[in-house]
């Protein structure tokens, strides 16, 4: 016994070395599944504080592309506005009881009452929040955002910008959300090729953090240069046809089964201020119903 | 508790803050990158108890996990980094041995002294981190030109330090 104990006390810098290697491997092992014990990473509450306060210092020097951004989102926004009251039969709207004549109807109820029919807004809400940390040079790169559990956010929802996919939650705290960033090797993405409704899984490579893979695309397919590739509403994360970018080249190899097609993302990464997690309300039915027909297993 | 301590342990905060609020976001052609914060490590005392400094290495390297979304992947080259200190304190030994007030400061030690002794261990910590980082051997050559772009850039960082903030005189800051 006492040699035992000579033994480990001879060794005890090798053999500390050893157990410390085999506990940071665990904890590598374990971050890599899906759930992560949320302590361990940015959405924990206290370096959710010092890099909230960061960036409140570095917001400073950029607030004009802020706004920039912001005011293109908005011109969007309202020009899909006027196309949807423009489109819609005017008609239908009752004129005001009090007044003889025929107002101009409010646009934004005219708009919820269109999509209401169609029910798009019933089944996904948006939660807006604000990055607060982001990084696209790693090769595993994370967002972190300043809403959390008391904004109704939950691991594994969808997240995008005005222009297009941004990723999906990780992790979450009170106050804050670790993001999945499109830009991480295990992110895949169900997208389809808007012109030709073909699916395909959108990947990152690592390296540019522009560019993006569009896997599983069917050599007989034709792709054009500039072919919008938007997400496929295949699962229920992201709702059908939002933008995630245009195709920058079409490849054909002789020994391969697909194409190899890379896509231009639209979401500058290095620029993002506001972002908005995707709440699917009926997530719940839809997964209860796959696992209940065998599509999808339990996780 | 000396004033050395003292003095570490406020490296350690400085290390931190500079390290997760402005180096963080600096990345020279897509391929450098500057992890300073292991200059704390390599400041401690020469004669630093190796468990000690094995348990301070994690510690470090987990602060700055928590800080990238890395868990555990900065940790790892870290306690590397810390197992082969020792190891290269010993092998690059001065005639006499060191004397006990020495500390690890380039007017002290020299030029050739500290330039072996730091890019060797920057050196092997970004090698573990990149490659951990990467979770496999694909896009080695890319990952080497990272490792060896990113150990040049950190050790002309702990260089400009020392020049500007370790003094030329015996006893450390």
């Amino acid at each position: 016994m006492r040699n035992l104990f000579a033994f480990i006390y001879r060794y005890r810098g090798f053999l500390v070395f050893l157990l410390l290697e085999i506990l940071c491997a665990y904890l590598i092992i374990k971050n890599n599944s899906y759930q992560g014990a949320a302590f361990y990473n940015s959405a924990n509450a206290y370096a959710g504080r010092v890099l909230e306060f960061q960036r409140e210092v570095f917001d400073y020097f950029r607030l004009v592309e802020v706004n920039q951004a912001l005011v293109a989102e908005n011109k969007a926004l309202k020009e899909s506005l006027t196309n949807i009251m423009l489109s819609d039969k005017l008609d239908s709207i009752p004129p005001t009881p009090d007044s003889g004549y025929r107002v101009k109807p409010d646009s934004l109820a005219l708009a919820q009452q269109k999509m209401d029919t169609s029910g798009v807004v019933r089944t996904f809400k948006f939660v807006p929040g604000k990055v607060i940390k982001n990084s696209v040079s790693l090769v595993n790169n994370h967002l972190l955002l300043n809403v959390g559990r008391a904004d109704g956010i939950e691991p594994g929802m969808g997240v995008v910008s005005g222009s297009g996919v941004i990723g999906r939650v990780k992790a979450v705290s009170q106050n804050y959300s670790t993001i999945y960033s499109m830009l991480h090797s295990q992110m895949l993405v169900s997208a389809k090729v808007r012109r030709t409704n073909t699916v395909g899984t959108i990947r990152w490579e690592g390296d540019n953090y522009r560019v993006a893979t569009l896997d599983y695309i069917p050599r007989h397919i034709k792709l054009a240069k500039g072919d919008t590739v938007v997400t496929s509403g295949y699962n229920a994360v992201f709702p059908e046809g939002i933008m995630i970018g245009r195709v920058l080249s079409v490849q054909q190899e002789p020994d391969k089964m697909f194409m190899t097609v890379k896509v231009r993302l639209a979401v500058d990464f290095d620029n993002l201020s506001y972002v908005y997690v995707i709440k699917n309300t009926r997530q719940a039915e839809r997964d209860s119903l796959e696992a209940r027909s065998g599509i999808k297993e339990n996780e | 508790m000396s004033k050395r301590t003292f003095v570490h342990i406020f490296q350690f905060f400085i290390f931190m803050a500079v390290q997760i609020l402005l180096v963080r976001n600096v990345v020279l052609f897509n391929t450098a990158f500057c992890y300073i914060y292991i200059a704390f490590l390599l400041f401690l005392p020469i004669q630093m108890p190796r468990v000690a400094l094995l348990l301070m290495a994690f510690l470090t390297g987990l602060t700055v996990d928590i800080f990238y979304d890395t868990v555990g992947i900065n940790a790892a080259a870290c306690v590397l980094l810390a197992f082969l200190r020792p190891y290269v304190l010993l092998v690059l030994t001065p005639r006499d041995d060191y004397e006990k007030n020495d500390t690890i400061n380039l007017h002290v030690m020299g030029w050739r002294w500290f330039t072996v002794y730091a890019l060797f261990l920057v050196f092997i910590h970004h090698l573990a981190l990149f490659f951990l980082e990467l979770g496999s051997f694909r896009e080695v050559g890319f990952t080497m030109a990272k490792v060896v772009l990113s150990t040049l850039l950190t050790y002309l960082v702990l260089i400009i330090i020392q020049l500007l903030f370790f003094s030329v005189r015996r006893s450390g800051r």
